[in-house]
């Protein structure tokens, strides 16, 4: 395997099942050590793609390489792929220590050596101590943990995660995202993770696909995804965000110009040219919108006033009516501070234009 | 409820555990009567109905014929009767609901009928009265009760466990021998001693596949008609505290194993 040689690649791999296409004619390289999120609702086709790779479904077209090697037609037992399962999946007739010995015993590893890799392992992941219990005796964080060091334990190349944390409690997931991670980080394996969750996409990956209707809709950092979303699916799907519907009137260097409600805004696309006369959206964070008494000299100011406030304690959500009836809401984060010093009066709003970001059709 | 209610529910509870005991009690303490006759007053007491139970090298031939018969048609039956589950919890294919049904038909017919027919179809099949002929029957009548238990937890497996079992290497056998089965385990040891009981129990298919030997319901049936003894109750006290103590052992074993593979 040469350096440029990615560890796995996905060469137009489509599935049906019956009528409905789960996976279409999908293109993907993943880099070994990466930690990648498919991310997108349910029936989107990741979870598809993820039995793909782990080999329970076979896709109908295009074929999977597995540090070059073509993977398509191989029965799971023979990939050196593991798998962490959603409802874990754990043997229940068997200990931690049995379970995890199993992947092992498979591989003819000797006595000797599997209590040695299972120590080893078991302390890395901090579960010494429930080598003797049955799955049905741990709790679910715990379960959660000892899935995963069974589809460690073997080695894997790339090692598949469908929505591991989704059973966990809301704390208990915020916590295990960040262990993931850092577990991720210290054994130096390439990670595969579905979820539907974009905060646990945002908090763990370097990079994110996002998925719907079984066709790739971005794929990039979660910096890329959330501040320079393409369409309108992932500017919606991940984070909240203002919408804009307008018209496209042109360009003006790396700017596009884009009416909406009466005056023309200037923002960036980040995917395929569009055209001056496309109606299209154009997705602005809350959080990049600055707050002002009087005009700014900036690429973008809009007037306004204050319809509603939302305290959410660090900060407060405002939504500020625009427009010429004043019947277009912008929704913007402001410092309790900020809020406090603007004048009870029209407000101006202001952001440059890599913040405004016009979608695909 | 009230505290008249709750004695007036008591004294039900009790009632009817007398209604349901009294019968099996007198039976077992006529048993110690040193009187052919079976009444009251008891006025001394023996254990020479059992010690003669015991030395009587018939029923004790009887007793051991009785118990290959039910652990040779349970082997039987537990065989087919996974396979069977296995079969219609695998796919949906042609014909699986009349093979579901008739799966299902042996523990539906009346004891009589089927007895009757299976000794019709017996003769058919040349096959002569005697311990292979009531094995058979008793394994086709108990099918349906394994295949019942098996398909239950069968179909609570999930299917990521075989997945599971795959993904870390192992080939399909060894997902059946490592995994399935010892998933299945608390079915098959419960349908198992349920089996042994029905087939050790039973009469009307022993009567009518039987030859000269009899088996110890048939035995105990023969003996009635030249009269009732203490003997007797001497007899059905040992088969009740034999069937007795397996039937809680499978019970408390078989909810062991449940609970340690709840997961």
């Amino acid at each position: 395997m040469t350096l440029q040689e990615p560890l796995v690649r996905i060469e137009g791999i489509s599935k049906r099942f019956g009528k409905t296409v789960a996976v279409h004619e999908m293109h993907l390289e993943i880099a070994k050590g990466e930690f990648v999120t498919f991310l997108g609702p349910s029936g989107c086709g990741k979870s598809t793609t993820l039995r793909i790779l782990g080999g329970f479904e076979r896709p109908d077209t295009g074929r999977v390489l597995l540090g070059g090697e073509d993977i398509t037609g191989q029965a799971p037992e023979r990939r050196h792929i593991n798998m962490v399962f959603q409802d874990y999946a754990l043997f229940p007739h068997m200990t931690v220590a049995q379970n995890m010995a199993f992947g092992l015993e498979l591989k003819g590893m000797g006595r000797a050596a599997i209590a040695t890799r299972l120590k080893e392992l078991m302390a890395f992941l901090e579960i010494s101590d429930f080598g003797d219990r049955y799955p049905s005796q741990l709790s679910g964080g715990q379960r959660q943990r000892v899935a995963l060091a069974r589809a460690l334990a073997p080695d894997p190349s790339l090692l598949l995660l469908d929505e591991p944390l989704g059973a966990l409690d809301a704390k208990l997931r915020t916590q295990v995202q960040l262990e993931l991670k850092s577990i991720q980080r210290r054994t130096h394996k390439t990670f595969f993770f579905v979820t539907h969750d974009q905060n646990e996409a945002l908090t763990m990956s370097d990079r994110i696909v996002v998925m719907n209707g079984g066709r790739i809709e971005q794929d990039g950092t979660p910096e890329d995804l959330y501040f320079r979303p393409q369409s309108r699916f992932v500017a919606e799907f991940v984070g909240e965000t203002n919408l804009l519907e307008g018209q496209v009137r042109g360009r003006d260097g790396e700017d596009i110009l884009f009416d909406w409600c009466g005056v023309t805004l200037r923002g960036r696309a980040h995917a395929d040219a569009v055209k001056p006369g496309d109606d299209v959206a154009a997705s602005l964070r809350l959080e990049r919108v600055g707050l002002y008494p009087t005009k700014p000299e900036t690429a973008n100011a809009l007037q306004g006033t204050i319809a509603e406030r939302v305290f959410l304690g660090s900060r407060t959500a405002i939504d500020v009516a625009v427009g010429e009836q004043g019947d277009r809401r912008l929704r913007a984060y402001a410092d309790n501070e900020t809020l406090a010093a603007l004048p009870d009066a029209p407000i101006w709003l202001s952001w440059d234009s890599p913040s405004l970001s016009i979608l695909n059709r | 409820m009230s505290r008249s209610g709750r004695v007036v529910l008591s004294i039900f509870f009790w009632a009817f555990v007398v209604y349901l005991f009294v019968p099996l009690v007198l039976m077992i303490v006529m048993g110690f009567k040193d009187s052919r006759f079976i009444g009251f007053p008891i006025r001394s007491v023996t254990f020479d109905w059992y010690l003669g139970v015991f030395a009587d090298a018939e029923i004790m031939y009887t007793f051991f014929y009785s118990v290959v018969i039910a652990i040779a048609s349970t082997v039987a039956a537990v065989i087919i009767g996974t396979w069977l589950a296995f079969l219609l919890n695998s796919w949906r294919f042609m014909g699986r609901a009349a093979i579901y049904g008739m799966m299902i038909l042996p523990a539906l017919i009346p004891g009589i009928i089927s007895a009757i027919a299976f000794r019709i179809y017996a003769r058919q099949l040349h096959i002569e009265p005697g311990m292979f002929a009531i094995i058979w029957a008793h394994a086709v009548h108990n099918v349906p009760f394994v295949t019942l238990v098996v398909m239950a937890r069968l179909s609570t497996l999930p299917r990521s466990m075989g997945e599971a079992a795959r993904d870390l290497g192992a080939d399909p056998f060894v997902v059946l021998m490592r995994v399935t089965m010892p998933y299945l385990r608390p079915a098959i040891i419960g349908a198992s001693i349920f089996c042994l009981l029905l087939s050790f129990d039973d009469f009307v298919r022993s009567f009518f596949l039987g030859s000269y030997q009899p088996t110890l319901p048939v035995l105990i049936f023969a003996k009635l008609r030249s009269g009732m003894s203490p003997e007797i109750n001497a007899i059905a006290t040992a088969a009740l505290i034999l069937t007795a103590i397996l039937g809680i052992w499978a019970e408390r074993s078989s909810r062991h194993l449940a609970r340690e593979s709840k997961s």
